[in-house]
């Protein structure tokens, strides 16, 4: 399919969107329209366009633009308020998964001691050892690389928080 | 530009203009704006709505200051994506299933379509040949321009604007109304 489109069209369209056609337009010009039917589209087209944009500009009622403006303010502050509110909300699920994860972690690590804790568990009772005072020396006799992986997991949790929560405040 | 001159060197740099500067600018551009959407839609009061949220979306775009004409013509760009929106919802389809009809007989345009030659050849169109021919015939932006505004790829916009010119000219020419178009 052709375009038919004609050199002319540039040069119309100014003269139409000036409203100077076809008052200020050489009468070759006008004859080539006449002759042209692209051209002829063209002017017949932007006349009516334009003719019912004014008309439509007239009718239009537009409102105050402080309502607006005030309207945008108060919907920027809520979109703040709520950017806030996200990466707090987000930290927080982070760092409970973060503590579920190593909770898993060091369980399934100490599982393989689990009998051995069970059957130390029913003999508590019993023991002439399961008095208060007596609790800490066991707890330090257990062995030490159980509390360092609970004080370093504690350690990442809230390094890691306090990283996203950084991290997402600076981005917003 | 105007309002870029008027633009408050202390205000937030994240906002397109400040008041004052808001002010001019929806002074000169709501007359045309409204012009847009309400023959478009041919809707008068959606054309209101539609109006309000393209200045509130304009000042909450975190949108450097760059000119009138490009604030314009963003401001256009939003104004289309509403319209967009609007056809999509359930119930109008897609913009290219829209029966002409429907602009037709809109109720709330027909008061001044009525009294132009346009208004029935314009009711005649498919609102995308809407869109095209007042952005381009109307507003006077560029192929490039209009790309920009409705989404289209550049290079399809000289087809489509083509093929909606001559069939609007036929019709104005013969003055043919919606229900006896010729096919």
């Amino acid at each position: 399919m052709t375009l038919g489109a004609c050199p002319h069209e540039k040069e119309l369209a100014a003269f139409v969107l000036r409203g100077q056609w076809p008052a200020a337009s050489t009468p070759e010009l006008r004859a080539h329209v006449d002759a042209c039917r692209a051209c002829g589209d063209l002017v017949l087209v932007m006349q009516a366009f334009r003719g019912a944009r004014n008309e439509a500009s007239i009718a239009a009622r537009p409102g105050s633009a402080g309502v607006l403006w005030w309207r945008a303010q108060l919907r920027r502050r809520k979109a703040a308020v709520e950017s806030i509110g996200k990466p707090v909300l987000g930290a927080q699920i982070f760092a409970l998964s973060i503590t579920v994860a190593i909770a898993v972690a060091l369980v399934a690590s100490q599982a393989q001691y689990g009998l051995r804790w069970l059957s130390w568990l029913a003999q508590l009772s019993q023991s002439p050892a399961f008095h208060f005072e007596s609790l800490w020396p066991s707890a330090v006799a257990m062995p030490g690389w159980t509390l360092m992986l609970l004080v370093s997991g504690l350690a990442a949790v809230a390094l890691l928080s306090g990283l996203v929560l950084y991290l997402a405040s600076e981005r917003h | 530009m105007e309002y870029v001159a008027a633009v408050d060197a202390h205000r937030d740099p994240s906002l397109p203009m400040d008041n004052d500067a808001f002010a001019g600018f929806y002074e000169r551009s709501a007359r045309p704006l409204w012009a847009y959407l309400a023959r478009v839609s041919g809707d008068g009061a959606l054309a209101d709505d539609l109006m309000q949220e393209s200045y509130v979306r304009f000042l909450c775009a975190a949108r450097p200051c760059d000119g009138e004409v490009a604030g314009r013509r963003y401001l256009f760009r939003i104004a289309s994506n509403l319209l967009k929106d609007h056809w999509r919802r359930p119930g109008a389809a897609s913009i290219e299933d829209l029966p002409e009809e429907l602009f037709a007989a809109s109720g709330a345009s027909d008061q001044f379509e009525s009294q132009t030659l346009l208004g029935p050849a314009l009711g005649a169109m498919r609102p995308r040949e809407r869109q095209l021919l007042w952005l381009a015939y109307a507003e006077g932006y560029s192929h490039r321009e209009i790309a920009e505004i409705t989404g289209l790829a550049s290079a399809s916009i000289r087809l489509l604007l083509f093929r909606a010119r001559r069939k609007i000219a036929r019709l104005l020419r013969t003055q043919i109304v919606p229900g006896r178009r010729q096919p």
